[in-house]
């Protein structure tokens, strides 16, 4: 079994999808399909091998490309693809997607295939011991209602427990389901109409609600927003605290950027960190930072600078990351998160003078 | 420039540029002094093909620089996947693999030589019997083709009922657009989505790291030995100095670090009598060697061991067996439980004792307490006591802390202030 095989190519998925049109197809149709799927120069390759008819997959009409194959072309799976669904059979997760019936068949249908890994063979040593409860029929069926209401973009009715234990309910309209592998807990990032009208414009705005859940405001300063709808703030709910879902007719109007929404709620002024690279600090750092957008420079034979790029609801995390390097990594701005680790340490050094 | 080829034979060379680009993100031309200019220059416009949108150029002192921005709280996908997807083929493989394909979808078995007589006549598509055997044997082989005896004939066919299947259930496509995203060998799951035309919409992971499928073509062989129980020998290359070492080893289990960002083989070194875990990213090449005998004992050991291991460090530098730990911290009541919790959550089994209003303490047991200390500097502001009966674990923390208090320049309040 290969995973880097030619059967899995980007070539391959191309032409799959130009071969199984089913009406003929001009050279700037194919060139359109080539630069949305292909590589930034797989146009060069390709084109040429279609025109002098090297890859003799179409029958050439004129100026016309009719492919050869029949439009419900299927390509099989491999072993390795098998192995590996076989492999999710057992992962606690696949009863979210999957009821038994399913199951049943699903293994039925592999079986006399070997599972491509075992849960056993891994080993999470640093992962939180609260994950959620996966096997649980309620939480089961709160997961799939809220991925139903995410995917038609409709209003879901949430009774939700804050961990400060007040019940809340709510309409949101899902928007992400977003799992961590740290915690093993699935959170819904989702819009909740905002109460206020009032909410500032400035990048990074967060308000913390009554419930104690984080929010960003949705809307922001983009007008389109605003026009289609009464101003929405994102908020992040973890899904083993919510009681009960409801779908509700509601349907928001259109779909949401949530990477815009992200990425307006970024602080303007990254942290910034200085590395010396003693005791493989570089190294170190760079990988376990590796999960946020950052950009590394250069400033010496030993030093190098590294912004890092998050949000409020980051931020408590990266400052606990990065106080977990000690005095590897020298945080030189910008001013509030500097702020809050010279806080964290003068606590220290008073709780040491305390004693 | 004129040999440059998008596409790769190979894919370790591409591991570690793709890797250096995406972890560092810093390096000029000059920088990959292994390399040469021209290698260098390929595999960067390689890159920069492949991973086209994610590629961010700066101009420094000395060159350019080029890195992968990316940013995983807005992916629906590991952009590094494509990476995979970089194979290159002969025309007969491209042409052949559809052909045959699509003469076999309706499940009809066929032999070498009736496939080679229709692609002729309904494909206009000449191709010698032994080419298209070699295919079939190949597609057999990997699990895409059926064959079987009918007779004195030697018949291909195909089973497109799984692919039907997981395209008629909703449910499927939105496990493989979870799993691709949050799951052991994300590819394959990647490879699924893409081959049954599913696309992720839905599913955000948080706390992975894309750098993580570099490392699976190395990890489907170590996982390969594991089932078949068998020793390998591994070619390691240092992060460090670059130095390339081998090792013969059982392996055993893979450790993943779900913060850190490294997974690690923990292996079992029959020459040393002990237990060592090394670096995915550092092993190159996995060679697979004899039957191991007491595999299974060894797994028990093991799993015995694991307990007593706070990361992957089976000594600490003290050289005891075991070193205990307390750490007492301030968590003020009911505001703070939530640091009562993390200590429980995050604490790995050791135990949480209310010694007093708003006192706690943990205390635990470990082969190696050094591999703590990032952990406990996370309580910094609420730490009333550290011990640890590995002094040097104790020491190196104190001196880290006054280090710190140095770097940032916070000083003892003045009674008076």
């Amino acid at each position: 079994m290969e995973v880097f095989s030619e059967v899995y190519s980007c070539y391959y998925q191309v032409l799959r999808h130009l071969l199984c049109r089913r009406e003929a197809l001009t050279v700037p149709d194919i060139r359109s399909q080539i630069c949305g799927e292909g590589f930034e120069e797989s146009m060069l390759s390709i084109i040429p091998k279609l025109e002098d008819g090297t890859w003799n997959l179409f029958e050439k009409d004129g100026e016309l490309y009719r492919s050869k194959l029949s439009p419900s072309f299927t390509t099989p799976l491999s072993n390795l693809e098998k192995s590996y669904l076989k492999a999710l059979l057992s992962d606690p997760r696949i009863g979210l997607f999957l009821n038994q019936e399913q199951l049943h068949d699903l293994n039925h249908m592999l079986a006399g295939t070997a599972p491509l890994w075992r849960q056993e063979q891994f080993y999470y040593f640093d992962r939180f011991y609260d994950g959620d409860p996966y096997e649980d029929e309620n939480y089961r069926s709160c997961f799939r209602t809220l991925l139903q209401a995410q995917k038609q973009n409709r209003y879901a009715d949430i009774d939700y427990t804050s961990p400060n234990g007040t019940r809340v309910h709510h309409h949101y309209v899902p928007v992400r389901l977003e799992y961590s592998v740290k915690n093993d807990k699935f959170r819904l990032l989702a819009l909740q109409q905002s109460r206020s009208s009032i909410s500032s414009n400035r990048r990074g705005t967060q308000t913390k609600n009554e419930s104690g859940k984080n929010s960003d405001t949705a809307a922001g300063s983009d007008p389109d927003y605003s026009k289609h709808w009464p101003r929405m703030r994102l908020e992040t709910l973890n899904i083993s605290r919510i009681q009960s879902v409801e779908l509700t007719d509601k349907v928001l109007p259109c779909s949401v950027d949530i990477n815009a929404m992200i990425r307006r709620s970024y602080y303007k002024e990254p942290l910034r960190l200085r590395i010396v690279n003693k005791r493989n600090a570089l190294e170190r750092a760079m990988l376990h930072f590796a999960n946020y957008e950052k950009n590394t420079t250069k400033i010496d034979e030993d030093t190098y600078e590294c912004l890092i790029y998050y949000n409020r609801n980051m931020e408590t995390e990266l400052l606990i990351e990065v106080m977990s390097f000690g005095p590897m990594l020298t945080v030189i701005g910008n001013d509030r998160f500097l702020n809050n680790l010279k806080t964290r340490l003068q606590k220290q050094m008073e709780l040491h003078a305390d004693i | 420039m004129s040999d440059f080829q998008e596409l790769v034979k190979r894919f370790p060379k591409t591991r570690e540029y793709v890797r250096d680009f995406f972890v560092y993100g810093f390096k000029t031309r000059e920088e990959f002094k292994d390399k040469s200019p021209r290698t260098y220059d390929n595999e960067r416009r390689r890159l920069e093909s492949w991973l086209g949108k994610y590629v961010r150029k700066d101009y420094v002192t000395g060159g350019s620089n080029i890195s992968l921005a990316i940013d995983s709280n807005l992916l629906d996908t590991n952009p590094l996947f494509r990476v995979w997807k970089t194979k290159s083929f002969t025309d007969n493989d491209i042409v052949l693999h559809f052909l045959i394909l699509d003469l076999l979808q309706d499940g009809a078995g066929l032999t070498a030589e009736e496939i080679t007589g229709r692609l002729l006549t309904e494909y206009e598509a000449l191709f010698d019997v032994q080419t298209v055997r070699r295919k079939c044997n190949a597609y057999e082989k990997e699990g895409l083709l059926h064959r079987e005896r009918a007779g004195k004939r030697l018949v291909y066919s195909l089973d497109n009922s799984l692919a039907a299947w997981i395209k008629s259930n909703e449910g499927m496509a939105d496990a493989l657009a979870f799993y691709q995203m949050a799951g052991c060998f994300g590819i394959v799951g990647n490879h699924l989505t893409e081959q049954l035309d599913f696309r992720n919409q839905s599913f955000r992971v948080k706390h992975s790291f894309c750098v993580h499928t570099l490392e699976e073509e190395i990890l489907l062989s170590l996982l390969d030995a594991m089932n078949k129980k068998t020793s390998v020998r591994l070619e390691i290359k240092s992060s460090r100095n670059g130095a390339v070492n081998t090792a013969n080893c059982t392996p055993l289990q893979i450790f993943t670090s779900t913060r850190s960002g490294r997974r690690f083989l923990c292996a079992y070194l029959s020459k040393g009598k002990r237990f060592t875990c090394y670096r995915l990213d550092t092993i190159k090449v996995v060679t697979p060697l004899e039957q191991s005998e007491n595999y299974d004992e060894l797994l028990s050991m093991l799993n015995r061991n694991r307990g007593l291991l706070w990361g992957v460090s089976f000594q600490g530098k003290d050289q005891h067996h075991l070193d205990r730990l307390t750490m007492t911290i301030q968590a003020a009541e009911p505001c703070e439980n939530y640091i009562v919790e993390r200590l429980r959550r995050e604490g790995r089994g050791g135990s949480v004792t209310r010694i007093d209003k708003n006192i706690y303490r943990y205390e635990t047991e470990a082969f190696d307490c050094n591999e703590m200390l990032p952990w406990l500097r996370t309580f910094i502001g609420r730490i009333l006591s550290l011990e640890c009966t590995a002094k040097s674990v104790e020491q190196c923390f104190y001196h880290d802390l006054q280090t710190m208090y140095r770097m940032y320049q916070i000083h003892t309040k003045s009674p008076d202030v």
